[in-house]
């Protein structure tokens, strides 16, 4: 064997030596494959997590605050008592330093929830489509620092109106015609998402102007429309909602109110909050939470599966790099008498630190093309129960490159060693 | 013979620790990452009612829309709860040995001043058949009986974690609580009750802890209790309030009813079809038959109260495993070939085969059980790690916990991993021809 020997010809006697010890090489590429499937699979898992996780709401999450009123005291159980402490709340709210905007809504940003109803555009006969429902103020769109994309928003009139609307409707029930619906209709102005306008109308607007019904016959004018909007849901109606205007109070739910404030603002503001609200009045609890607190509640467990899949994948790679470093030592402790012949024939150091580099480098590349295969297999295993975490390609190739790296910086220091092996060796009894 | 075997397995990890610790230590991690991501899962898929979770059956009608399925993955569900007025038929029959409908509900509870401010509590509005059906331990008093259902009289349940704010822990059976603008008296106390998965209620969160207290389910109306919990409709109420919600299509009511055979169960369920096809007559249920009576762990199974991810997770940490397994399997191959001399000369002196066979897969077993004990602890310190999660995201601390059938599971995992690991080695290296290496020597 010349020092001058070109790596081609070094792939037979690798290819020979493998052949002898079929097992153990076995081994080492199954555990690459495993290795390859497993760290492609949670890497698309771990993406998938945080491609969800930094899905922007629209809202000025950072700086918003949910404070809700829970009264005891039974003089909330008084229609005009709520109506004044409501407004006392707001007035108060307003008038805390920091604080940009405050609202009275039951909206609540990454609650993972809400309400829901069903409407289509009026007149189309078409099927129902679901969206999310929530009642808000004139000072609902500022507060969640969202601007109205068209048309407009509403005023401070019509809450009043609408919210003496229906309270007469609580009131008593609606006379209903021979259809078993409502005889007289009703007609409320809505603010609606641009996404929902495009569902129920097809095309790009413009919406304003335009009508909604529900299955009481009731319908719903379209005043303004917002562009971003993501609340995710329990039925895949994130972006699709309809806001309409009230007031929520009662005494049983008690007043929830959304408060926006200056950026950074948002610990001073809700420590002050919950003092001058119940100094206000006190025959009620208070809670003041910052949205951000609740999109880490509502996202939780899921960045609690990707930190730990994480952590698996690194301690993966890890296991089988020391499974490869275990292996090449062996290797190399078993054929010191070789190496040392091949030494004294004339096979310079790098000769062999080369041949160890080339025999893990196609141990390697075999265990990483059955893993490809693998790691196809284990995704569609894996997307079947996970929807969604279908595999990235790239991602793929991302994952052969470190383990072709890690594969080669793991049989580095026991290649080194057999490079130093002394060509006396060959000449000793072991 | 065995302990021999044992401590020549001792003293050959001794003989090259760094080999020996890059081993076990392997095989530790292997064994820690199984079996913490298994108890993960374990905890959310064990059956709570062991015993009896086969009798527990829960109820659902479909009254939905005409025009459409109620909405979720699988149109042919129907919805997850039932309306009042249909609970309140169905309670009538005599067929499960017990039943309950039931919801949630957020109350005022006034503590005596001196104690606290008044507080919000989350309750369980039920049947006095609720805690028999679903084995509620008590640390002091009882439920309430099917009596002060009819009332319904104002008697209160409380969970071991109210009756220590509102009563300082003491036995409070007799005592009187104010809840809302009512006065309550304390029957019952529940002994720490922490089933990991709310599985009486899994229609929201399915995490969540039981609730702080329990009060008859006919207070709904004089009291008038609205659900803190999920609320269907397609349906507009027919008149407003309570009034209507109790008359209307809404869904937010959970049944359950227990069935201990067979033959109930068939009767049950040709009792509730009965029903529907009696009320389609004054123009209720507009949709195709479809009533279920599932199952608990059937039920528990569809609400998928364990995540996909959970799943998912288990899966890879057993391939991670799998992993460990071969890396130790090349590991030991190469160790026991390096000793081929050695055993050349042991079976040249007369050792047999199987002898070498023997003492090296006791060697593995020994490696295998080391390595899964380190493992144990190891995940003792991730469920630990997890428990704080669990602290900020639930609100408890003592979610994952390694009960014994899992730490048997883990042990089981080490002896087979070792098993697995080593059987070819052993083979490998018994098979060494006792001449040759006696030659080289």
């Amino acid at each position: 064997m010349s020092s001058a020997a070109t790596p081609a010809l070094e792939f037979g006697p690798i290819l020979r030596a493998m052949k002898r010890n079929k097992v153990r090489f076995g081994l080492i590429m199954m555990e690459i494959a495993l290795t390859l499937a497993i760290v492609a699979n949670c890497v698309s898992m771990i993406l998938d997590a945080r491609r969800e996780m930094a899905r922007r709401s629209g809202f000025d999450d950072a700086n918003l605050l949910s404070v809700r009123s829970t009264p005891f005291d039974p003089a909330f159980r008084e229609d005009g008592y709520l109506d004044n402490g409501l407004r006392q709340d707001l007035e108060t709210l307003r008038s805390v330093p920091g604080v940009r905007a405050a609202t009275n809504t039951n909206f609540l940003p990454w609650q993972g929830g809400g309400s829901s109803t069903e409407l289509r555009a009026s007149g189309s006969k078409g099927e129902w489509l679901r969206t999310q429902i929530y009642p808000v103020d004139e000072h609902g769109f500022e507060a969640l620092g969202v601007p109205i994309a068209a048309g407009r928003n509403f005023t401070a009139e019509e809450v009043e109106s609408s919210a003496a609307v229906f309270r007469a409707l609580r009131a008593s029930a609606r006379p209903r015609g021979a259809d078993g619906l409502p005889a007289q209709k009703i007609t409320q102005d809505v603010v609606i998402t641009e996404a929902y306008g495009r569902l129920a109308f097809g095309g790009n607007g413009p919406f304003v102007g335009r009508m909604l019904e529900d299955n009481d016959g009731d319908l719903y004018r379209i005043i303004g429309t917002i562009d971003a909007f993501y609340n995710p849901y329990g039925w895949p109606i994130h972006e699709y909602a309809v806001f309409y205007t009230n007031k929520n109070r009662s005494y049983e739910g008690g007043a929830p109110y959304l408060v926006r404030v200056e950026p950074g603002q948002g610990e001073a503001v809700a420590k002050a909050i919950e003092q001058k609200l119940l100094a206000v009045n006190g025959g009620r609890n208070l809670r003041v939470r910052t949205v951000t607190e609740i999109k880490g509640q509502f996202f939780g467990s899921k960045r609690l599966v990707a930190s730990m899949m994480s952590g698996l994948v690194v301690l993966l790679v890890f296991v089988t790099s020391l499974g490869i470093v275990g292996l090449t030592s062996f290797s190399v402790a078993e054929r010191t008498r070789q190496i040392g012949t091949r030494r004294a024939l004339g096979a310079r150091r790098t000769d062999i630190l080369r041949h160890f580099l080339l025999e893990n480098w196609m141990i390697t590349t075999l265990g990483l093309a059955l893993g490809v295969l693998l790691a196809y297999g284990l995704n569609v295993g894996l997307v079947s129960t996970v929807a969604g975490a279908r595999m990235a390609w790239p991602l793929l190739a991302m994952g052969v490159t470190l383990l072709w790296l890690a594969g080669l910086a793991a049989t580095f220091v026991p290649a080194l060693r057999a490079a130093r092996i002394s060509p006396a060796v060959a000449t000793r009894n072991v | 013979m065995f302990l021999y075997n044992l401590r020549v397995a001792l003293l050959s990890l001794r003989r090259n620790s760094v080999l020996s610790m890059v081993i076990v230590g392997g095989i530790a991690l292997g064994i820690a990452v199984a079996t913490l991501f298994s108890t993960m899962r374990h905890v959310l898929a064990k059956d709570p009612v062991p015993d009896k979770s086969r009798a527990l059956h829960y109820v659902r009608l479909d009254n939905w829309d005409p025009l459409k399925p109620y909405p979720g993955d699988d149109p042919t569900r129907p919805p997850t709860q039932i309306t009042y007025q249909d609970m309140v038929s169905l309670m009538r029959s005599d067929i499960p040995v017990r039943q309950s409908g039931m919801f949630k509900a957020n109350l005022y509870v006034f503590p005596d001043p001196k104690v606290g401010r008044p507080t919000k509590q989350m309750t369980r509005l039920c049947f006095a058949d609720f805690f028999p059906m679903f084995e509620v331990p008590f640390r002091y008093g009882g439920p309430w009986d099917r009596h002060a259902d009819q009332g319904p009289e104002p008697v209160v349940v409380l969970s071991e974690e109210l009756n220590d704010t509102v009563f300082g822990g003491a036995n409070s059976v007799g005592r009187m609580l104010r809840i809302e603008d009512r006065e309550f008296k304390v029957v019952g106390v529940l002994d720490r009750w922490r089933p990991p998965v709310k599985f009486y209620d899994v229609t929201q969160f399915a995490v969540q802890a039981p609730e702080a207290m329990y009060v008859p389910f006919n207070f709904v109306r004089p009291m008038k209790i609205q659900t803190v919990g999920n609320r269907d409709g397609w349906k507009s109420a027919p008149a407003p309030g309570l009034e209507g919600l109790l008359a209307s299509e809404s869904c937010w009511i959970q049944m359950w009813v227990e069935l201990p055979t067979r033959e109930k169960v068939e009767a049950y369920k040709s009792f509730v079809d009965a029903y529907v096809i009696e009320q389609k007559k004054t123009g209720r249920f507009p949709r195709p038959l479809n009533n279920r009576v599932t199952p608990m762990m059937a039920w528990l199974k569809e609400q998928r109260v364990v995540p996909n991810e959970i799943n998912a997770l288990t899966v890879v940490s057993l391939l991670f495993l799998a992993v460990c397994s071969l890396n130790l399997m090349g590991l030991l191959l190469g160790k026991f070939l390096a000793r081929a001399p050695e055993i050349g000369v042991r079976r040249a002196l007369g050792a047999r085969r199987r002898d070498v066979f023997v003492q090296h897969v006791i060697e593995c077993e020994v490696v295998g059980v080391i390595g899964g004990l380190l493992g144990i602890l190891l995940s003792l310190a991730g469920l630990a790690w997890m428990n704080g999660w669990a602290k900020t995201l639930l609100t408890r601390d003592d979610f994952f916990r390694l009960d014994l059938p899992m730490a048997l599971f883990a042990i089981f995992l080490s002896l087979l991993a070792g098993l697995v690991a080593g059987l070819y080695p052993a083979w490998r290296v018994c098979r060494v021809p006792p001449a040759m290496h006696l030659k080289l020597q």
